[in-house]
């Protein structure tokens, strides 16, 4: 039997020769996985690995994340997100940089209704950015600030990446869900700010091209805003008032959301409908392949000892504890810019948790910091998510561009961690005041 | 050297009486210097709970902690062993634990390819957010989680509603008032912080409806692959961790009563009345579906009725 | 060979339309139980199961449509990098290691739903649903799984991609 160091270092070379052809993350994961298996515990192990993908995805508390996709996708796919965006520039135009704080409220706003964050990006980028073109903001503060603003998706809840980190960790699914809010919004405002700093940076005049919109247009904007605000206080109202548990409320929202694309924005023609669960199921057989794979790694790594092992070389390590979390953060990050936010939290969460509890941080505020080096992930090349988003619904600007309009983001969420860092509060102060 | 796998579904280390019982055996295995190590995988860190069964028919996981009515699914006859009012008290507990019952089980485990290593019977209570539990009409209307198919049976015929919601939702589900009621073991109803969301907790104490049978379970195939040395090694291992958690099952108890108490939560008793309303009612529930789909199901629970 | 491909396709999409299907279902159901319990006070004892097996379901069933949609999400930067020759050699490489997995998946989740099915297994809970009925979903679809990956190796041969992904939210533009 080989050392679990020397072990380990096999699996991840073989893991990253197989990423490196391409083919999907979730196979390579459980590919690599069954072959440790067969390798270590003999042809045996063959009459366990069924049921343990199995088990891995047989929970109830998962079955939220295709309802809340589900949501986003039925959102996405109405006007929703047009309406929302054009009301608050109506409200907000005169205001400088009335539409970056528009755009970016929207996003944030809208990522109340979806747990991802492309549907975010999508919903609020297609009105969004050629808005901001047409009015002469630079295309890559336009593109830079959507992707950003839709990463908002996974922070503020729901949130599919959270009620994952709250399985992989045991932790409550409705804390994790409060826990977010606060530092949603500080981002929110994080981007704001650096918007307009660095449209006057490039010397962009707010006053050039805002129209003037009357009281009435204005008044007139927010019945369309109405539906959308119901369902939000809907969602909270069955959350957090005894009606349904977490997993549940996702499927009430589902059910709210399809109903409300059909009955206020008329999609209700069977095609129509189909595209939203066809996009729902493409998005979350994705994700729950790579759970179900994930559930087999972790088992191949637990029986291989290296997980054990692992955690027990940090904690000897015995560093200062800040140093840990800094080292902790800066592997994430690694890791977000190669593999998606579901795939790094389910390798890492497990083996990470208890070294950062035992360091003293509270966990629900590293899900926070985890949530925010993922979302992170989301904007940065190789693989980020929002940046193909972005692609897709603005082809004419060019991915360079998106990714120069970016980059001035990532240092915000940057700073949003360390302004979390200095002040835990901001992550645990709603949850604890809500729920002791 | 034979290094042995067990797993269990508890935190490691950090004192709980089945985590405990798994590292008394390794312990006293590995200084009986048999050539014989146990590696420990505690808090599910290698397979689910509900998986460790079917590991170790197939011989995949050596050794584990496991509540036995989680195979029920596959072997119908373990419900016997979470079955309401069947056990009664911690000392009845000790004396059923030699009884033809308890033979019959072990026989069916065995003829599943598993070998138990130590007895354990850990008992539970009831707690409510509305009033105290005792009699069967006092859970009536109140939305329940009931720990266990057999007592999700007899609390609906006493008028509850069940919510079959997995334990680790318990607390948000009493928080936000999707439950009214649940009822579990005493270790987990200290773990999952219950006392701070219910009003009165009935502590399991003479009258307990609620045991549950958690044995250390080895797996046949490895346990031939061992010489006899090392299984009288392992069986002696088991009868010390046996005695150990005969001691310290009713110390769970004591401490599920201290906690609650002192978070303010009012404490409640099944009387003998209490206790044989609900048994009378389990006859006409849970007993009659038990003996109606299992084989043997009624000798089972004569026989276990039938120990002094 | 057209023929081939065009009969698994077809397969696949008729079950990325069951995937809808059940959730779809999951979602009726999710509702129904929150109004059973919080409006009518009344026991809800099997849709838990039922929504969990829906999804699971949905996951293995679907998984075949959403590998011709491209949806499986993999790290496209060296394939993105090589010119056609090489990419096409990486690429099979990188599908032949997918149908290994999907079916020494689909064969140990065969023998899962087998010995369920054999031995009468059944959830350990009130509803006592019979296991083989949540563990077919497994071999079945993760089985057209890998017929649909040998199709999508023959559609390789004819000079498409593997791993050039659509956007997940492409649908929405
Ligand atoms: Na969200
Ligand atoms: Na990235």
């Amino acid at each position: 039997m080989t050392s679990p160091s020397v072990s380990g270092a096999l699996l991840l070379i073989a893991l990253f020769a197989l990423l490196a052809t391409g083919m999907p993350i979730a196979f390579a994961l459980g590919l690599v996985s069954i072959g440790a298996l067969l390798l270590t515990s003999g042809f045996g192990s063959m009459e366990i690995i069924g049921e343990t993908f199995f088990g891995g995805l047989a929970t109830f508390s998962l079955v939220s994340i295709p309802m809340f996709i589900l949501m986003g996708a039925s959102v996405a796919s109405s006007p929703a997100g047009r309406d929302l965006y054009e009301a608050l520039d109506r409200w907000l135009n005169r205001v400088p940089g009335g539409l970056v704080l528009s755009n970016l409220g929207a996003c944030s706003l809208f990522s109340a209704l979806s747990g991802s964050s492309p549907a975010t990006c999508a919903a609020i980028g297609k009105m969004g950015i050629p808005a901001m073109v047409e009015r002469g903001y630079p295309k890559s503060i336009a593109a830079g600030s959507i992707a950003a603003g839709g990463t908002l998706g996974i922070l503020i809840p729901p949130s599919v990446t959270m009620i994952v980190y709250g399985i992989a960790t045991e932790t409550s699914i409705g804390r994790l869900f409060l826990a977010g809010i606060l530092p949603g919004v500080m981002l929110t405002a994080l981007f704001m700010i650096w918007t307009i700093i660095s449209c006057r940076m490039k010397g962009y005049s707010f006053e050039q091209m805002a129209r003037r919109f009357t009281f009435r247009e204005r008044m007139q904007a927010l019945p369309r805003v109405l539906p959308f605000l119901l369902i939000v206080v809907g969602i909270l109202y069955v959350l957090y008032g005894g009606v349904a548990t977490p997993s549940e409320a996702a499927g009430a929202g589902a059910l709210f959301c399809i109903i409300l694309a059909a009955v206020i924005y008329r999609i209700w023609q069977p095609s129509r409908l189909t595209n939203i669960f066809r996009t729902t199921i493409k998005e979350s057989v994705m994700i729950m392949m790579i759970i179900g794979a994930s559930e087999l790694f972790a088992f191949a790594l637990s029986s291989l000892f290296i997980t054990q092992s692992i955690a027990m070389w940090i904690s000897d390590m015995d560093v200062n504890r800040w140093v840990l979390m800094g080292i902790i953060n800066v592997f994430l990050l690694v890791a977000g810019f190669f593999l998606p936010p579901v795939a790094v939290i389910l390798m890492t969460a497990p083996i990470l948790l208890p070294l950062v509890t035992q360091a003293g941080f509270d966990p629900y505020w590293f899900a926070v910091v985890l949530t925010i080096n993922m979302e992170i992930g989301l904007i940065t090349p190789p693989v980020g998510l929002n940046l193909y988003v972005i692609n897709g619904i603005a082809p004419d600007i060019p991915l360079s561009t998106i990714l120069k309009g970016s980059l001035p983001y990532v240092i915000c969420m940057v700073v949003g961690i360390l302004l979390l860092c200095i002040f835990p509060g901001i992550a645990t102060w709603l949850p604890t005041a809500l729920m002791g | 050297q034979t290094t042995l796998r067990a797993s269990h579904q508890w935190p490691g280390g950090q004192g709980d009486i089945r985590d405990e019982m798994v590292q008394i055996i390794k312990r006293e295995v590995e200084a009986a210097d048999v050539g014989l190590q146990i590696q420990i995988y505690p808090g599910a860190s290698l397979f689910k709970p509900n998986e460790q069964w079917g590991a170790l028919t197939s011989g995949q996981l050596d050794l584990s902690a496991f509540p036995l009515d989680y195979a029920s699914g596959r072997v119908p006859q373990f419900s016997a062993t979470l079955m309401p009012g069947l056990v009664r008290n911690h000392e009845r507990a000790q004396r059923l634990n030699d009884s033809p019952f308890m033979e019959e089980i072990k026989k069916t485990i065995e003829e599943n390819n598993v070998v138990v290593i130590a007895d354990a019977w850990l008992a539970g209570g009831f707690a409510s957010k509305e009033n105290c539990i005792t009699g069967p009409d006092s859970i009536q209307g109140q939305v329940t989680r009931a720990a266990g198919p057999a007592f999700e049976q007899m609390l609906a015929a006493a008028g509850a509603s069940i919510s079959s919601m997995p334990s680790s939702e318990v607390y948000t589900g009493m928080q936000t008032g999707v439950l009214d009621a649940a009822n579990t073991s005493s270790g987990s109803f200290i773990s999952y912080r219950l006392y701070e969301q219910v009003k009165c907790l009935t502590v399991p104490g003479e009258n307990a409806l609620w045991f549950m049978y958690e044995p250390i379970l080895m797996s046949k195939r490895s346990w031939d692959r061992l010489n006899e040395e090392q299984q009288q090694a392992l069986m002696a291992a088991g009868e010390t961790s046996e005695q150990y958690f005969a001691e310290e099952a009713q110390k769970v108890d004591q401490e599920l009563e201290k906690v609650f108490s002192e978070n303010g939560v009012e404490i409640a008793r099944m009387s003998e009345d209490d206790y044989n309303a609900w048994l009378e009612l389990a006859q006409e529930s849970s007993y009659k579906q038990f003996a109606e789909n299992v084989d043997g199901g009624q000798e089972l629970i004569d026989m276990a009725l039938e120990v002094e | 060979m057209r023929a081939y491909i065009a009969i698994v396709s077809a397969l696949s999409r008729a079950g990325g339309i069951l995937a809808m299907l059940l959730l779809a279902a999951a979602v009726l159901v999710t509702c129904q139980m929150i109004v059973v319990r919080y409006f009518l006070n009344a026991s809800t004892v099997w849709q838990t199961e039922f929504v969990i097996y829906s999804i699971v379901a949905a996951t293995f069933i679907g998984s075949p449509a959403v590998l011709i949609d491209r949806g499986h999400v993999g790290v496209e930067v060296l394939p993105n990098m090589l010119s056609p020759g090489p990419r096409f050699w990486l690429e099979l490489a990188g599908a032949i290691a997918g149908l290994v997995f999907c079916i020494l998946l689909a064969w140990s989740g065969g023998i899962f739903f087998y010995e369920a099915l054999t031995r009468g297994w059944k959830t350990s809970t009130v509803w006592a649903l019979p296991l083989w009925i949540p563990t077919l979903p497994l071999p079945l679809g993760i089985g057209l799984l890998a017929l649909q990956y040998t199709a999508e190796m023959l559609k390789l041969r004819q000079g498409e991609r593997l791993t050039a992904s659509e956007l997940p939210m492409e649908e929405l533009k």
